[in-house]
């Protein structure tokens, strides 16, 4: 949803490619909309810079801020140059009534962010290595249903990637990939992994998870 | 998100048998429900602990919404007791419903990001990052990794964040020095230099301490409480909890066969007492805990304390000034006002919060066997629920540390 331009007078920012908008750990008061460009999300990982996602017109960024202030947890680059309108939380009440529009696509931002946050955390409890990186696969498939999951199917998706999610180190990751990929479950590629049968999968993580409390 | 506004059937109320499903886990559905009349039970597991957490819509409030709007399976199983009506909408209905009302929705918008806090931060402490977030060190951390990787802009950008936010803080001088060697292009450019070991964060600040404090306000809300509350909209919900716990307005109850949703058409009946009440917890939401505790202590000095009602809310107050003094880092005020709760009013509803406060406190003090004796003592006190389930793992990790 772009907002309308007449907004753009008084909320209006600009940046220039590769500028920081905002920096994780700072104080965050305003919140943000993509008019036109693409900003970058990244993250420091084990002292490396890493892009978590890109964003670009219609989307919005920094909302934890309009609530209370939090520190960001994240870095935003201008990707290119991009056109943002910036919200202080004091103005959200205002831009609420005039723009109702704008509230439900925020429910629906808090929904899905609520529910990936949810999900990563059903990763990160298991106990095991390899049903980590097993069901890090499994969140993958479920967040494209496009996918025929009764065939092999392909996750553009690294090694590095797996072992953020599932909260490991790069070697341990690749590790339990490899053990994985000798049993000819999956097939690691530069940049997708490719699964033989992700129900084996779905099966084997949802039934250690019944019993893990048990 | 305009399809359906003709042909849709709108929303309509549908009347189930006690005990039927109104949906399972797992099912995938776009409707969303407000419970009219009768009992709605909403069952899921605690990520965290497997176990089995129940929840009950109250009447006027929404559930199922954030599996439709995120178009994810349901995490709970909808469940009636009695016989009950339910208002049954897709979401083009309920998109149409809440744009007429911008009040539910910063109703709901606050819980989401209340719940997304928590589940955010139980993914930091599973990944043990929890104690060790200190927002002043990490910035300078950053401005020193991109500095070292030769990207001066980017570099300066975080430096001189720190240096707006933290003049006076550990690293400033460092910080400095790193700007004034961009400013003179002195800094590294280009290629990426192996980054300088980072200090440690200084052992001044007990950060943990501080953290441990501020979960009480966060995680030991009181449960359900009595209709004069006004926390129907803040963080009593558990983490596992998907009831949506927003009331759908305070209108709705009376107003449920038109729809109506125009503001102040049902209540009008507050109280000067319960306003200040609901104000005072507004203003905790937003963690203005200073002003909000001068409301409470205007409660506590005018409560005819002879009326049940403002009796309840006397507690009420007490228990939540005890919660804004925790905020503050006044321990001993906060101390205070729980030992008072559980003192004179035993068998309050905050009876239990209050001890188990009183423990944090005494933990977060390392007077470990005082913070053990009172958690046992929660643990102890009936029903089992979330609180003892939090006290007994304080009470298992002071044992292993």
């Amino acid at each position: 949803m772009i907002l309308d331009e007449k907004f753009f007078d008084k909320f209006g920012v600009e940046y220039s490619p590769d500028e920081i908008i905002f920096c994780e750990f700072e104080p965050g008061n305003e919140f943000y909309f993509i008019q036109s460009g693409r900003v970058k999300i990244v993250k420091l990982i084990n002292n490396r810079e890493k892009t978590l996602d890109i964003l670009s017109d219609g989307d919005v960024f920094g909302e934890m801020a309009i609530l209370e202030e939090e520190p960001r947890s994240a870095t935003i680059i201008a990707a290119d140059h991009v056109r943002l309108l910036k919200f202080h939380r004091d103005n959200f009440d205002a831009l609420l009534q005039g723009n109702p529009q704008l509230a439900y696509k925020l429910l629906v931002i808090f929904s899905k962010r609520i529910y990936d946050a949810k999900r990563r955390l059903m990763i990160l409890l298991l106990d095991e290595p390899q049903l980590k990186v097993m069901d890090v696969l499994n969140m993958l498939s479920e967040q494209d249903p496009q996918l025929d999951l009764q065939d092999e199917i392909s996750l553009p998706v690294t090694v590095e990637d797996v072992a953020s999610w599932a909260g490991m180190a790069v070697e341990d990751a690749q590790k339990e990939l490899t053990h994985l990929s000798r049993l000819d479950k999956i097939e690691i590629l530069n940049d997708r992994i490719l699964v033989r049968n992700i129900r084996d999968f779905q099966r084997v993580v949802s039934t250690r998870r019944k019993n893990m409390y048990s | 998100m305009t399809n359906g506004a003709a042909g849709s059937p709108g929303i309509r109320a549908r009347t189930y048998k006690s005990g039927s499903i109104i949906y399972f886990e797992n099912d995938k559905s776009e409707y969303i429900y407000i419970l009219k009349s009768g009992r709605v039970v909403l069952t899921s597991i605690k990520p965290d602990t497997g176990e089995e957490v129940k929840d009950d819509v109250r009447q006027g409030e929404f559930f199922g919404v954030k599996s439709s709007l995120g178009k994810y399976p349901r995490e709970e199983t909808a469940q009636t007791i009695g016989e009950t009506v339910v208002l049954i909408m897709n979401l083009s209905d309920f998109e149409r419903l809440i744009l007429k009302n911008v009040n539910v929705v910063r109703k709901m918008l606050r819980v989401f990001s209340n719940q997304l806090r928590r589940i955010v931060k139980m993914n930091r402490s599973v990944l043990g990052e929890s104690d060790t977030i200190k927002p002043d060190y990490e910035l300078y951390r950053i401005g020193e990794y991109y500095y070292n990787a030769g990207m001066p802009n980017r570099a300066q950008y975080a430096l001189k964040r720190y240096m707006e936010y933290y003049p006076d803080g550990e690293y400033a001088r460092d910080v400095m020095d790193k700007i004034h060697s961009i400013d003179s292009g002195e800094a590294p450019t280009g290629e990426m230099n192996i980054p300088a070991q980072a200090p440690a964060p200084a052992p001044g600040r007990i950060v943990s301490d501080d953290s441990d404090l501020s979960d009480f306000s966060l995680d030991v809300e009181p449960e359900g409480e009595s209709q004069t509350s006004g926390f129907d909209a803040s963080g009593d919900e558990s983490i596992s909890s998907e009831m949506d716990d927003f009331l759908s307005d305070d209108s709705i109850g009376d107003n449920l066969d038109d729809f109506s949703f125009d503001e102040n058409t049902g209540g009008g009946q507050k109280t000067y007492i319960v306003e200040l009440y609901n104000d005072a917890a507004d203003l905790m939401e937003q963690n203005s805990y200073s002003e909000a505790l001068e409301l409470l202590d205007q409660i506590l000095q005018s409560v005819d304390q002879k009326n049940p009602d403002e009796q309840k809310c006397f507690e009420n107050a007490l228990y939540q000034s005890g919660l804004c003094q925790l905020n503050l880092g006044n321990r001993k005020e906060a101390f205070a006002a729980f030992g008072r709760v559980i003192k004179d009013f035993p068998q309050s509803d905050f009876a239990k919060n209050s001890l188990y406060n009183i423990a944090g406190i005494f933990e977060a003090a390392n007077q470990r066997d005082k913070a053990l004796a009172y958690y046992t003592r929660v643990l102890n006190m009936p029903p089992k629920d979330d609180i003892s389930q939090q006290a007994f793992s304080r009470i298992k990790k002071l044992q292993n540390g």
